[in-house]
């Protein structure tokens, strides 16, 4: 619980003890068995769970760690979980002896300052041993729990100025000794839990690690244990190799970006993410040096396992899509973590919200950087609200919470040569978001809008989505809880392209109360009251005045442009009219318009 | 004498079985892309000659006529269907472009946006909202509906989904919505979405709707077109279609939904396995089917291929209706070996048919699974290929792996092996996939290979999943034909209630049941289909709260009527009961304490139908023929002799010992080494282990 705690954890681990060899093919229909293996986990997981967040929006993830901590293979899920995955089930390898490791055995971690991401992230992870007793592997099964029995319901507390209010923090805790559940562990885990479904979703995870590890059992006496772990060092050497080649056809140099968020929860103005990365052959170097260490800040500390994850899952957005996702990243990425800046906290320091923000900056900050040598894989993989309205209530003794991860546009921002699209980045595409007629049959609210708004999207040679603006009623009183940011600073456009616009959230919208959440909020609605979250959309990608005419005609008559925003915005001038589907492009006023634009920059 | 009929469009081929008493006669002929039902007419023509009849005698001897189609398919591959409008609740426009935020890849930046169906120019709201509960928060807005016609009218619109939150509690505002496009529209294809799948979510919901608009006015037309061209030929009775859930149904009935159609082939082909399967004492098969541009795959259970309503991903749409499951690999036999970054890949692109594999001398320069089969010996230039239809030749075959191997560091026949290698790895991990997502163990089931190209690669497969028996039918060429006459003419509804399981209303429950009994009912007697011959499963949907997904099971099963009387005050225990006894055999645990909840009533339906006799048994005397002749090639253990058997020449009874390769008219059997294969009493093949 340090930061050498932190770089013990990081550091790079050696390769497995093996004299045996596989060639190349063999060592990718290994791969290809144990992310079988990651998924069939995860499918139990997503079918046995409960709770929304995990069956719902599918926030859940499965990876194989080998004996030596390295990330061997991963599935579905969301790539800022499978990064930090292999982080406390390191934690759990340093004390092998002392929680006398063994076959059959399952563990669970969730601490920050023992390799987790945050509280609400558990990981839970169970050993694999050859018929002679060696360790080969651990299945590690992650997923986002809907409490962690801090202060606040949901685990997320604004003013939480330690890791202790946020909940239960947990290093290394055996759930199953030798395949026999520990009642005791388990029991301890449901009663610092808020929700009854908790007990099922723990299960599930139980359950879906006991499966990856009969199947990794299966696996081993297949190919036999040298064969499985020659493979898993080939296939780690492989994607180190190829992530290098892809470095080295990058132009060297320096490359830096600056990211601001707001605020922090209380309100400490413009917090900095800087980052270089710099390119020198096939070695590619993030450092973050410079980033905010005000030691007063609340709420905005990031975990270093976030950290890690964070940075890579935007790297491998920047690479050839089919190279291996496993350690070899992580030998091939030097990452510099300054300690005791929000990227590398000291110890206690709350996790919740960091994993947010600055955690989607980091994201950012290494996106606007990179685009400047890889633009045609550059578009950032975060998400830059703040936190989505949370509204809860009780009833019966029973507590209920509409976590508001609802279904909207945010951020989903173009890349060069294809407009945004969608909800949300790639890396989260495999979170489904939450429905109305699901939704309201389960809690007291009515979703009376999530649609686009025109305009509301950054404009750029491609475009980036328009945000949606969600409006919410709530028909009983409850605690609405919301962290702002984005209002002030909004997701950066690449290359010349416009910033996603701002995201504003208004509360008691229609009355004489209503106001704009400027920070954050935690306040009590009576029974009708309606939140209006506007989105931040996409961000646009190189200038918006080389956009094609026609595309822009096209934006206009489907509502995401205005005719006024294609004149400031794109230089483009129309005759007819929307309404009647006759709009044209005015092809002598564009150019002139588009001519006169480009004066102006110039003199700019 | 009379005759039943099942009809198959494939690309190339349209498939034709024919049942009279209790023989099968099978049949093909090519397919006419331009108007499709001119190759159903010839056919059927022809099978008319074969019986010594005339078109219209034959015809009005048809008792039945089972059609499956691809042109729900066609429309969405080649998106040319219907100029489509969907109207949703105000607030609620862009569902459809969101997709709940889902991407296909969550690694690739540069994947491209689905075609869009619906622009965002099409895609209009009206003020109106309904509850969960049914009730009406916000009044329709007629005007606005009229309105919204207006813009459609004036961009050409031809179908129009119409899809309102909770309609599916509450269909009201839809059906005022609908009567007001008809009359601002007329014309113009409607969809309502509590008709196409009345369930929640939304999206799912409105994607299926969308989808179902899009498809609908190219479904009908073809069917009309078929319908009137087979009643002028002398066709009496209704044209049952094949739908994707595994059942058929009267062109009436589909009409309400002519999305049941989509993808309802692979589930011909499917209906047809079980049967067969089941008729030689194997209820549980994984079925493969792989042909020359991917491989499908799909499990039977209990004799019965099972069809689920989550999210089936058709052309990157949502289609929520039930399907039976049939999982496509992008491995065929037209999948190509390339290198990429270093490593050797095998698809995801293909060589197609045209120009196809470098063996089949059409031009075509890319090297395929199929020329990695020449380079191995196990598909050879001598024999026939695909019915006699052309033959392969080796010509170019060498140097194109060569160049390859060049690139890596081997020769061409390792990379060629390492290909068959790479395939097989990728299909049996589909496989596993697909199982465990069941909960199936494989080594439970018994494979079933067809296609051209699956029982090439049946037999090694099986021993990779731990398979120990294999079966190749020789009438699977048609399969989605037999399938069309082996399936029943089946209803299968669903209507939403969601309530605390010890909170069932029971009375609503039977107003649920008799409702869709009356639906069901009256399709079934418009079909000529007497309600007496109807057997009728009553099923619920249950879930824990917040689960995803309810697992569906049936409280009663009643042979012969509609009849509700089982509802005698003791459905909740009886649900309860079942459904903790379901959870419990798949999730391996149940939630003490907590109440699941009812979301949905179904009612299956169906008549039972003649079907074809499939054979079975052994009693042939065994023999071991003499193989016609051999040839070097690899079978996984290195380039050995092989003897090579001409399928014409096998008999019942017939043992095959390893290595061996049968060269059958429409595939190639593949005997892996440690496999033997023999030849049942029906002239099936059976591998498995020597």
């Amino acid at each position: 619980m340090s930061y050498e705690m932190n770089r013990k954890l990081a550091a790079k681990r050696a390769p497995l003890p093996t004299s045996a060899n596989v060639d190349p093919v063999t060592a990718g229909i290994i791969r290809g068995a144990m992310e079988t293996i990651c998924f069939e986990s995860c499918e139990y997981l997503a079918r046995a769970a409960s709770s929304a967040i995990i069956n719902q929006s599918n926030e859940r993830n499965a990876s194989i760690v080998d004996a030596h901590g390295r990330l061997a293979a991963c599935s579905i899920g969301t790539p800022h979980l499978t990064f930090v995955s292999q982080m406390p089930v390191r934690y759990g390898l340093e004390m092998y002896k002392e929680f006398e490791w063994g076959p059959g055995d399952v563990f669970v971690g969730n601490d920050p300052d023992h390799g987790g991401g945050h509280l609400p992230d558990y990981v839970v992870y169970g050993p694999v041993f050859d018929e002679s007793g060696e360790l080969i592997y651990i299945s590690a099964l992650q997923a986002h729990q809907g409490d962690t029995g801090g202060k606040d319901p949901g685990g997320f507390t604004l003013e939480a100025t330690d890791i202790f209010t946020e909940g239960l923090a947990i290093p290394c805790l055996k759930l199953v000794h030798r395949g026999q559940k520990r009642m005791d562990s388990i029991r301890l885990l449901e009663r610092n839990n808020r929700f009854p479904s908790f007990h099922g979703d723990l299960a599930a995870m139980i359950g879906g690690v006991q499966l990856a590890q009969r199947l990794m059992g299966d696996l081993l006496k297949k190919w036999g244990p040298d064969k499985v772990k020659a493979a898993i060092n080939t296939n780690i050497d492989q994607t180190e190799r190829l992530f290098r080649q892809e470095v080295s056809r990058w132009k060297d140099g320096s490359y830096e970006a600056d990211v601001y968020i707001d605020h922090d929860t209380q309100g400490t103005k413009d917090i900095l993410v800087h980052v270089t990365c710099t390119i020198k052959g096939d070695q590619l170097t993030v450092d973050l040096t410079g980033t905010d260490d005000r030691p007063e800040l609340i709420g905005v500390w990031n975990t270093f396992g976030n950290t890690r994850s964070y940075i890579m899952t935007q790297v491998a957005s920047s690479i050839d899509p089919v190279i291996d996702k496993n350690e070899g990243l992580f030998n091939a990425v030097e990452m510099i973590i300054p300690e005791g800046s929000i990227v590398q906290p000291p110890p206690n320091k709350p996790a919740a919200l960091g994993s947010f923000h600055p955690a989607c900056e980091v994201t950012e900050a290494v996106c606007v950087a990179l685009s400047q040598v890889v633009p045609e894989r550059s578009t950032f993989q975060g998400y830059k609200m703040g936190m989505p309205n949370a509204v809860i209530g009780f009833e019966n003794g029973q507590m209920w919470m509409d976590q508001g991860v609802d279904v909207r546009v945010m951020d989903a921002s173009a890349v060069q040569d294809i407009d945004g699209w969608g909800g949300m980045c790639a890396a989260l595409g495999n979170l489904l978001l939450s429905q109305a007629e699901d939704a309201e049959s389960r809690f007291p609210v009515i979703n009376l809008q999530r649609q686009m708004v025109t305009d509301k999207g950054g404009a750029g040679q491609w475009r980036g989505m328009p945000g949606t603006l969600n409006v919410k009623k709530v028909l009983k009183p409850c605690t609405a809880m919301t962290w702002m940011v984005s209002r002030e600073h909004p997701l950066t456009g690449l290359r010349g392209g416009e910033d996603a616009c701002r995201y504003e959230n208004r509360y008691l919208v229609g009355t004489e109360d209503e106001f704009e959440v400027e920070r954050s909020a935690l306040v009590q609605l009576p029974a009708g009251a309606v939140m209006a979250y506007q989105n931040g959309g996409g961000s646009g990608f190189g200038p918006a005045t080389q956009r094609d005419p026609q595309a822009v005609r096209e934006d206009v008559l489907d509502e995401l442009v205005s005719i006024e925003a294609a004149r400031d915005h794109y230089g483009v001038v129309f005759t007819g009219t929307v309404e009647d589907y006759d709009l044209a492009v005015d092809v002598a006023a564009t150019e002139a318009l588009r001519k006169d634009m480009a004066r102006q920059l110039e003199n700019a | 004498m009379s005759y039943r009929v099942g009809i198959d469009i494939g690309g190339t081929f349209t498939d034709f079985a024919l049942l009279k008493n209790d023989e099968v006669i099978l049949f093909k002929n090519l397919s006419t892309p331009q108007d499709r039902s001119i190759g159903v007419m010839n056919g059927l023509a022809k099978l008319a000659e074969m019986e010594g009849l005339s078109s219209g005698d034959f015809l009005a001897r048809c008792e039945a006529i089972v059609h499956g189609t691809t042109v729900a398919d066609n429309t969405l591959i080649e998106m040319n269907g219907a100029v489509t409008g969907l109207l949703t609740t105000e607030g609620f426009r862009d569902e459809i472009a969101i997709r709940r935020g889902f991407k296909e890849s969550i690694w690739d930046v540069r994947t491209p946006p689905p075609p869009e169906i619906t622009p965002r120019r099409r895609r209009l709201t009206v003020p109106e909202r309904i509850l969960f509960d049914g009730s009406i928060y916000q009044e329709l807005d007629e005007e606005a509906v009229r309105a919204a016609c207006h813009r459609f009218a004036k961009q050409g619109v031809e179908s129009v989904a119409i899809s309102l939150l909770f309609s599916f509690v509450n269909p009201a505002h839809e059906k005022r919505v609908a009567e007001i496009v008809a009359e601002e529209l007329p014309g113009v294809e409607i969809s309502m979405s509590h008709e196409v799948l009345p369930r929640a979510p939304e999206y799912d919901r409105t994607s299926t709707t969308v989808v179902n608009a899009y498809v609908a006015p190219r479904v009908f037309s073809y069917l009309e077109k078929l319908v009137e061209r087979l009643k002028d030929g002398g066709y009496a009775n209704s044209l049952m279609v094949m739908q994707a859930s595994g059942g058929v149904m009267t062109k009436e009935y589909i009409e309400n939904a002519p999305i049941r159609v989509l993808a309802s082939g692979p589930a011909g082909g499917v209906i047809g396995s079980a049967h067969v399967g089941s008729a030689k004492g194997y209820p549980n098969l994984l079925c493969i089917d792989m042909g020359g541009t991917s491989y499908d795959i799909s499990l039977v259970l209990d004799g019965v291929a099972p069809a689920e309503s989550r999210w089936n991903l058709h052309h990157r749409y949502v289609v929520g209706i039930p399907m039976v499951k049939v999982e496509t690999l992008g491995a065929g036999g037209g999948s190509i070996c390339h290198v990429h970054n270093g490593m050797l890949q095998v698809g995801p692109s293909s060589a197609g048919s045209e120009p196809g594999p470098i063996c089949y001398g059409r031009g075509g320069t890319k090297p395929t699974i199929t020329d990695a089969l020449v380079m191995l010996g196990i598909l050879s230039a001598d024999a026939e290929f695909a019915g006699g239809s052309f033959s392969l030749s080796s010509k170019g075959v060498p140097e194109a792996f060569k160049e390859i191997g060049d690139e890596l560091g081997a020769s061409p026949e390792e990379v060629a092996f390492d290909s068959w290698r790479v395939v097989n790895a990728t299909m049996s991990q589909g496989v596993r996939r697909i199982t465990a997502g069941k909960g199936v163990d494989p080594n439970e089931l018994v494979m079933l290979a067809y296609g051209g190209n699956g029982p090439v690669f049946a037999a090694i497969q099986a021993e990779d999943l731990g398979i120990r028996r294999v079966l190749v039918p020789k009438a699977s060429p048609t399969f989605s034909a037999l399938g069309t006459l082996v399936a029943n003419p089946t209803i299968e509804e669903e209507r939403s209630y969601i309530v605390p399981v010890d909170q069932i209303d029971e009375d609503r429950l039977k107003t649920l049941w008799q409702a869709l009994e009356e639906r069901a009912r009256d399709y079934f007697t418009r079909g000529n289909f007497p309600a007496a011959q109807v057997t009728a499963k009553y099923q619920v949907n249950i879930r824990y709260p917040g689960q995803n997904w309810p697992l569906t099971f049936e409280v009663n099963l009643v042979e012969g009527a509609f009849d509700t009387s089982f509802l005698d005050g003791s459905i909740r225990d009886k649900a309860l009961e079942l459904f903790n006894a379901r959870h419990m055999h798949e999730y391996g645990h149940i939630r003490e304490g907590e109440m699941p909840e009812m979301t949905g009533v179904r009612l299956v339906s169906y008549v039972e139908t003649p079907s074809p006799m499939a054979g079975s048994g052994f009693t042939a005397a065994r023999s071991k023929p003499e193989a016609a002749s051999q040839r070097r090639a690899n079978l996984g253990k290195g380039f050995q002799d092989v003897s090579i058997y001409r399928g014409a020449d096998l008999t019942p009874g017939c043992e095959i010992a390893a290595p061996a390769i049968i060269e059958e008219s429409f595939t190639t059997i593949v005997v892996y080494p440690g496999w033997k294969a023999v030849m049942d009493d029906a002239g099936d093949y059976e591998l498995s282990p020597a």
